[in-house]
C-alpha cells in the first residue's frame, strides 16, 4: 500500500469517534437519498406509463391546434390510410385511430354530459389499457356495432349495466346535430376517477356514422416499443405525413405536458432538499477535517521543516476526506439499498397517500426499486460535496509558518 | 487535631502487565499549621498520596482523615464538596481555565460555593494583590507568564481559606527566581493565615523551605525529616 | 444564581475558543433552519393557495347537499328544503355568507362545438359574498340576479367553443323524468380561474332561470356557508346542520375535497419530517462538535472537578454551550428565511410548470408563506433534539475522573 494512502487511513482512525460520526453524517444523508430518489424516480415511471398507457400512448398524429381545442372540424383526413402507412413503413403494430366528440348521454333517468370516443376494436387494445379494463361483458369487436363501453362510475350514475341502452346526443363534425342509441357492451373500472366517471367508447365505424365523420378522425395513437425510442419514431413518422398536409406529430409530452411538469416541479423541490442535505454533510466533513488539521498543527510543522511541502500535506487531507468519502458512499449505497429492497417487498406508503396518488394515476402503496443509477447518483454528489468542503481545510496548510505550527500545542 | 492522617494507605496500579505499588503501606500524621514537602522520584508514589489526600483518589486499603474526618469512604459528591470548602489545589501546569481571566480564576471557586458577588470581588481584589499580582486581574491566563499564572493557582487555591493546601510539583515549569518567589509566598501565607501546606516536589530548593521533609521511595516513607529541628 | 452565572460564562466563552469551528456549526445550522422554514413556506404556500382556489371555485366552507349527490350529482337529488326555505332559516340565524345553487352535469353547445360542463344556477349577490371565481369577470359582464337570462363562462370554455360575448349557446341537461331539459342562453361574460380546468369547467347562469329549464320548481342541488377561517369550521359546521333537513348531508370542505383535505394533513406530517431529517442531518456535526470540544477540554475539566466543581454542572455546561451554538444558528437561519421571503411575498412565477402544477392542483403562481407554528415548531424541533444529542457527549464529560483527566496529556 501507498505511503500517503497508509498514512491518511491511520490518521482517520485516531479519532475514531470523529471519523464515525463523520462518516455517519454521509451515511445517514445517502441511504435517505438513495431510497428517496428510488422512490422518486420508480413513482414518475410509473406515473408516466400509467397515465399514457391509460389512453394516450406515446406518440399522436392530429389536425393543428385539434390537442387544445378538441373541436369536432379539427380532423386528421383520409386516417385510416395513413395510419395504415405508419403501421407497415414504420413497423410499429400498436398504431390505432381515435375520434372524440362530448355528448350527452341518457339511460333510462339520468343523463351526464361525457366524452364518447370512437376506437377502433381491432386495434384500441394494443394501445390502450382501457379495452383490457373491461370488467362486465366486454369491449366491441365489430366496428360498426351500435355498442359502447362505459366508466363503472358513469354506469353508477347512470343506474344502468351491460344490456342496457343509452341515448348519445351532441353534434356532429358539421355542427349539425347528432343522435343515436347504443347497448352497453362492457363497463370498465380504471381506478383512475376522471376516466371512470367521464369517458365512454363506441366502434369507430359507429361514431363516423353517428358524429359524420367520413373518413376522418381524429388521432393516431402510437405506441412505441421504449420511451426512448418516442423521439425517433416520431420524426419517422413526420417524414410520412402527406405532402402539403398540416398535420402533427405530437409526443406524449405535448399531449400531457402536465405529466412532465408535474415531475419537473416535484424533483426541483426535492433538489432543492437534497441540495441542503448535501450542503450540511459538506459542513461537517468541512468541520471535521479542519479540526483534524488545527490539532496536527505541531505534526505539520515537523514533517514541513523535514522538506515535506504543503501542497502534499493538503492532498494528505484530501486524500483522508476521499476515504472518508468512499466509505460514506458505500455504507451508505448498501443501506439506502436495504431500505430500499424492504420496502420493494413490503410496499411504502404514508397516510393520505392513496388520496394523493390517485390524481397522478399512481397505486396507493408503491413498491420503490433500486438501480445502479438511483444508488449511486446521490452519494456521489455527497462524495463530490465533501471533497470539495475539505478543499478549505487542505488550502490553510499553505499558510502555515514550520516554526510557528512547531510551537504550536 | 492533626490536618491530615493517613493509615496504612495501599494503592496499586496496573502499567501493561506489571502491578506497580504506587503506595504500600504508607502511614503520616500532618499537623496544622504544617509545612510539608513530600519528595520522591517520579513514581514514587508522591502524586498518589497527594490526591489520596485531596480525595481525588481512592486507596485500595487505608484510611485517610482530613481535618478529623475520615474521607476515604466519602461519596464522589462528598468528595467534590469536601474539596471545594476545605481543600486548596496548585498543580504542577494548566491550573487555569483558559478561557477565565485571572480574577475569573480566582473567583471560580467562590462562585461554585455560591459566595455573593460583591464578597467575590473583594477577595478575589485582595487576595490577587497579596500574591503580587495587582493590575493583572483582567488578563487571560495565555496572556500571563508561566510564575504569574501559577500565582493566580495559588490565590485560587487560598481565597477561600481552606484549612489545606496542597500542591503538586508547583515549581516544574518555573525558572529558579521565579520558583524561589512562589516558595516565599507559600512560606508567608504558611505563617500569616496558618494554612496547612503539602507540596509534593522532586526539586530541591523547594524542600528547602519545608518545615519537614518527607521522602518517598517505591510508595513507602523512607525518611521523615524535621528540617526546622534540624 | 451566581452558578448559574459561571455555567453560562465558561459555555459562552468555550464556544468561542474555537471560532472556526463554531462558525462552521452555524453556518451549517442556519443554512439548516433556513431550509426548514424557507421550504416549509412555499409548501404551505403551495397547499393553501390549492385549498383557497379548491374553496372558491364554488366556495363554502361547509356544504350541504342530498345524502346521494355527491356520488351522483343528479337533478334528482336535491335538497329537501328550497332556496327560499333554506334563506329564511339562514337569515333567521343570523348567517349572512350563503348561498343556494342548483348544480347538475349538462352538455353545453355552440354552433360548432359541444362540452360537458358542470352548470350552475346561482344567486350572484350571494356568491359574490362568497368571492366565488364566476365573480372574476374579464369580459363582459356578471350575472344581475337569479333571474338573469344570460350564462357566464370561462374564458377556455369560449375559446373550446368558439364562441365569445353576446353569442348564444345551448345547454342540455336533464329534468327529473329524465326528459332533455335544454335552453339558448346569450353568453353575457367571461371569468377567468387560477387553473385552466375550472375555466373549462363551470357555466353559470341565474338560479330560477335554471330551476325552470330544468322544471324542479324551487329546488336547489347545494346549499353553501362560509365563515371567517377556513381552517377552523366546526362551529359553523354543527351551526348548519342544525338548520338543515336531517336526510341532507352537511359537511366540511375538508371532507368534500379528499384531495385538498389529505393534502393538509399530509402537509403537516412533511413539515414534521422535513424539519426532522434536517436536524439528523445537522446532529452528526453538533454532537461531532461537542465531542471535539469535551476532547480537547478534558484537563480542564478535570481541573474544575478536582476544584469541587459537581459533575451535574459539568454536564450543565457542555449541554448550555451545545444550546447556544444551536440558539446562534436557529437565529440566523430564521433572519435568513424570513429575508428570503420577505421578497418573494408577491409570488414567485413557476409558469413554466404551469400545467404540472395543475396536477398537483395548485396554480402557476407561488406564494411563500410563513406560518408561525412552523416556525415555532422547527425552531422547538431543532432545541429540543439538540438538548438530547448533547445529553452523551456532555454525560461523558462529567463521568470523567478528575485525576485521569488531569493527567492526560
Amino acid at each position: 500500500m501507498n505511503i500517503t494512502l497508509r498514512l491518511a487511513w491511520r490518521n482517520l482512525w485516531r479519532q475514531p469517534r470523529r471519523t464515525w460520526l463523520t462518516i455517519g453524517a454521509m451515511v445517514f444523508s445517502n441511504a435517505l437519498l438513495v431510497f428517496m430518489i428510488s422512490l422518486q424516480f420508480g413513482m414518475y415511471d410509473l406515473m408516466i406509463d400509467n397515465t399514457l398507457q391509460a389512453f394516450t400512448g406515446h406518440i399522436q398524429v392530429q389536425a393543428p391546434g385539434y390537442k387544445d381545442d378538441l373541436k369536432m372540424r379539427q380532423v386528421v383526413p383520409a386516417v385510416n390510410a395513413l395510419a395504415s402507412d405508419i403501421r407497415r413503413e414504420t413497423g410499429l403494430d400498436r398504431v390505432a385511430v381515435r375520434s372524440a366528440a362530448f355528448a350527452l348521454v341518457s339511460s333510462e333517468d339520468r343523463s351526464y354530459g361525457v366524452q364518447v370516443f370512437g376506437a377502433d376494436p381491432q386495434h384500441e387494445a394494443q394501445v390502450s389499457s382501457l379495452p383490457g379494463l373491461v370488467r362486465d361483458g366486454r369491449f366491441p369487436t365489430d366496428a360498426n356495432a351500435q355498442e359502447i363501453v362505459i366508466g363503472a362510475v358513469l354506469a353508477r350514475n347512470l343506474r344502468v349495466s351491460v344490456g342496457d341502452e343509452l341515448t348519445l346526443l351532441g353534434s356532429g363534425r358539421d355542427g349539425s346535430f347528432a343522435a343515436a342509441v347504443a347497448t352497453i357492451s362492457g363497463i370498465f373500472d380504471s381506478g383512475i376517477a376522471d376516466l371512470d366517471r367521464n369517458i365512454a367508447e363506441v366502434p369507430l365505424g359507429f361514431f363516423n356514422d353517428v358524429f359524420y365523420m367520413e373518413d376522418a378522425g381524429h388521432a393516431i395513437v402510437v405506441v412505441t416499443p421504449n420511451l426512448d425510442d418516442v423521439e425517433a419514431y416520431r420524426s419517422r413518422i413526420e417524414s410520412l405525413l402527406p405532402v402539403g398536409s398540416n398535420l402533427v406529430v405530437h409526443d406524449w409530452n405535448a399531449l400531457q405536458p402536465g405529466l412532465k411538469q408535474a415531475i419537473q416541479a416535484d424533483l426541483s423541490s426535492a433538489f432543492f432538499m437534497y441540495g441542503v442535505l448535501v450542503v450540511l454533510v459538506a459542513f461537517s466533513v468541512m468541520n471535521t477535517q479542519l479540526m483534524s488539521v488545527l490539532e496536527r498543527t505541531h505534526e505539520f510543522g515537523i514533517v514541513m521543516s523535514l522538506g515535506l511541502t504543503p501542497g502534499r500535506l493538503g492532498r494528505l487531507v484530501l486524500l483522508e476526506t476521499v476515504l472518508m468519502g468512499l466509505a460514506g458512499m458505500l455504507l451508505g449505497a448498501l443501506v439506502g439499498g436495504a431500505i430500499t429492497l424492504w420496502f420493494s417487498y413490503n410496499g411504502f406508503s404514508y397516510p393520505g397517500m392513496d388520496q394523493l396518488a390517485a390524481n397522478f394515476n399512481l397505486p396507493s402503496r408503491f413498491y420503490p426499486q433500486a438501480t445502479l443509477l438511483t444508488l449511486f447518483a446521490g452519494p456521489a454528489v455527497v462524495f463530490i460535496g465533501s471533497i470539495c468542503s475539505a478543499t478549505y481545510p487542505a488550502l490553510r496548510l499553505h499558510w502555515l509558518h514550520p516554526v510557528e505550527a512547531m510551537r504550536a500545542v | 487535631m492533626s490536618a491530615v492522617r493517613c493509615i496504612d494507605l495501599c494503592k496499586t496500579y496496573r502499567q501493561g502487565d506489571q502491578d506497580i505499588k504506587a503506595l504500600d503501606h504508607v502511614s503520616l500524621e500532618i499537623a496544622a499549621k504544617g509545612f510539608v514537602c513530600l519528595s520522591a522520584p517520579s513514581g514514587g508514589g508522591k502524586t498518589t498520596l497527594l490526591n489520596a489526600i485531596g480525595g481525588l483518589d481512592i486507596p485500595d486499603s487505608g484510611e485517610v482523615w482530613v481535618a478529623g474526618q475520615r474521607i476515604d469512604q466519602l461519596s464522589k459528591g462528598a468528595l467534590a464538596s469536601l474539596r471545594l470548602q476545605q481543600i486548596g489545589f496548585v498543580f504542577q501546569a494548566y491550573n487555569l481555565i483558559p478561557v477565565l481571566s485571572a480574577r475569573e480564576n480566582v473567583e471560580f471557586v467562590m462562585q461554585v460555593q455560591g459566595v455573593s458577588k460583591d464578597g467575590r470581588r473583594e477577595k478575589s481584589t485582595a487576595i490577587l494583590k497579596e500574591v503580587g499580582l495587582a493590575g493583572l486581574e483582567d488578563r487571560r491566563p495565555a496572556e500571563m507568564s508561566g510564575g504569574q499564572q501559577q500565582r493566580v493557582a495559588v490565590a485560587r487555591a487560598i481565597v477561600s481559606k481552606p484549612a489545606l493546601v496542597l500542591a503538586d510539583e508547583p515549581t516544574a515549569n518555573l525558572d529558579s527566581k521565579t520558583s524561589d518567589e512562589l516558595m516565599e509566598l507559600f512560606v508567608e501565607l504558611n505563617e500569616h493565615h496558618g494554612t496547612t501546606f503539602v507540596i509534593a516536589t522532586h526539586d530541591r530548593r523547594v524542600m528547602g523551605y519545608a518545615k519537614r521533609l518527607i521522602k518517598m521511595l517505591d510508595g513507602r516513607i523512607v525518611d521523615d525529616i524535621n528540617q526546622r529541628a534540624a | 444564581m451566581n452558578y448559574a452565572g459561571i455555567i453560562i460564562t465558561l459555555a459562552w466563552r468555550n464556544l468561542w475558543r474555537n471560532h472556526r469551528r463554531t462558525l462552521i456549526m452555524v453556518a451549517a445550522i442556519s443554512v439548516g433552519a433556513w431550509a426548514m422554514i424557507f421550504m416549509t413556506s412555499l409548501m404551505r404556500g403551495m397547499v393553501n393557495d390549492m385549498l383557497r382556489d379548491g374553496i372558491r371555485v364554488l366556495p363554502g366552507h361547509v356544504q350541504v347537499h342530498h345524502a346521494a349527490y355527491r356520488d351522483d350529482p343528479s337533478v334528482n337529488n336535491l335538497l329537501a328544503m328550497t332556496a327560499g326555505e333554506v334563506s329564511a332559516a339562514m337569515t333567521a340565524a343570523g348567517i349572512e355568507r350563503f348561498t343556494a345553487r342548483v348544480r347538475v352535469p349538462a352538455i353545453i353547445s355552440s354552433e360548432r362545438e359541444s362540452r360537458g360542463i358542470t352548470f350552475v344556477g346561482v344567486d350572484p349577490r350571494q356568491e359574490a359574498l362568497l368571492d366565488a371565481i364566476g365573480s372574476a369577470i374579464v369580459e363582459g359582464e356578471a350575472l344581475s340576479g337569479p333571474d338573469d337570462k344570460g350564462v357566464i363562462i370561462g374564458q377556455k370554455l369560449a375559446d373550446k367553443l368558439d364562441t365569445r360575448v353576446g353569442k348564444r349557446v345551448v345547454v342540455m341537461s336533464q329534468d327529473p323524468d329524465n326528459e332533455v331539459a335544454d335552453r339558448g342562453f346569450r353568453v353575457v361574460g367571461l371569468y377567468a380561474a387560477n387553473l385552466a380546468v375550472q375555466e373549462e369547467t363551470y357555466a353559470f347562469a341565474g338560479r330560477e332561470i335554471v330551476q325552470a329549464m330544468l322544471r324542479i320548481g324551487d329546488g336547489v342541488s347545494e346549499v353553501a356557508v362560509s365563515g371567517d377561517d377556513y381552517r377552523d369550521v366546526s362551529q359553523l359546521l354543527a351551526q348548519v346542520s342544525a338548520l338543515m333537513d336531517e336526510q341532507d348531508e352537511v359537511l366540511p370542505w375538508q371532507e368534500l375535497d379528499a384531495y385538498l383535505g389529505t393534502m393538509l394533513g399530509v402537509m403537516d406530517g412533511f413539515v414534521l419530517i422535513w424539519v426532522i431529517v434536517i436536524f439528523l442531518a445537522l446532529s452528526f456535526g453538533l454532537v461531532n462538535t461537542l465531542v471535539m470540544a469535551v476532547f480537547e477540554r478534558v484537563r480542564e475539566i478535570g481541573l474544575m472537578l478536582a476544584l469541587g466543581m459537581r459533575p451535574s454542572s459539568i454536564l450543565a455546561q457542555i449541554i448550555v454551550e451545545s444550546i447556544l451554538l444551536l440558539v446562534i444558528g436557529l437565529s440566523v437561519g430564521n433572519a435568513l428565511a424570513f429575508a428570503s421571503i420577505v421578497p418573494l411575498q408577491d409570488g414567485i412565477d413557476i409558469s413554466i410548470v404551469a400545467e404540472g402544477m395543475e396536477m398537483f392542483g395548485a396554480s402557476s403562481v407561488l406564494y411563500p408563506e410563513l406560518q408561525m407554528n412552523d416556525v415555532v415548531l422547527a425552531n422547538i424541533v431543532v432545541l429540543l433534539l439538540g438538548f438530547l444529542a448533547s445529553l452523551s457527549p456532555a454525560w461523558r464529560a462529567s463521568r470523567y475522573e478528575p485525576v485521569e483527566a488531569i493527567t492526560k496529556v
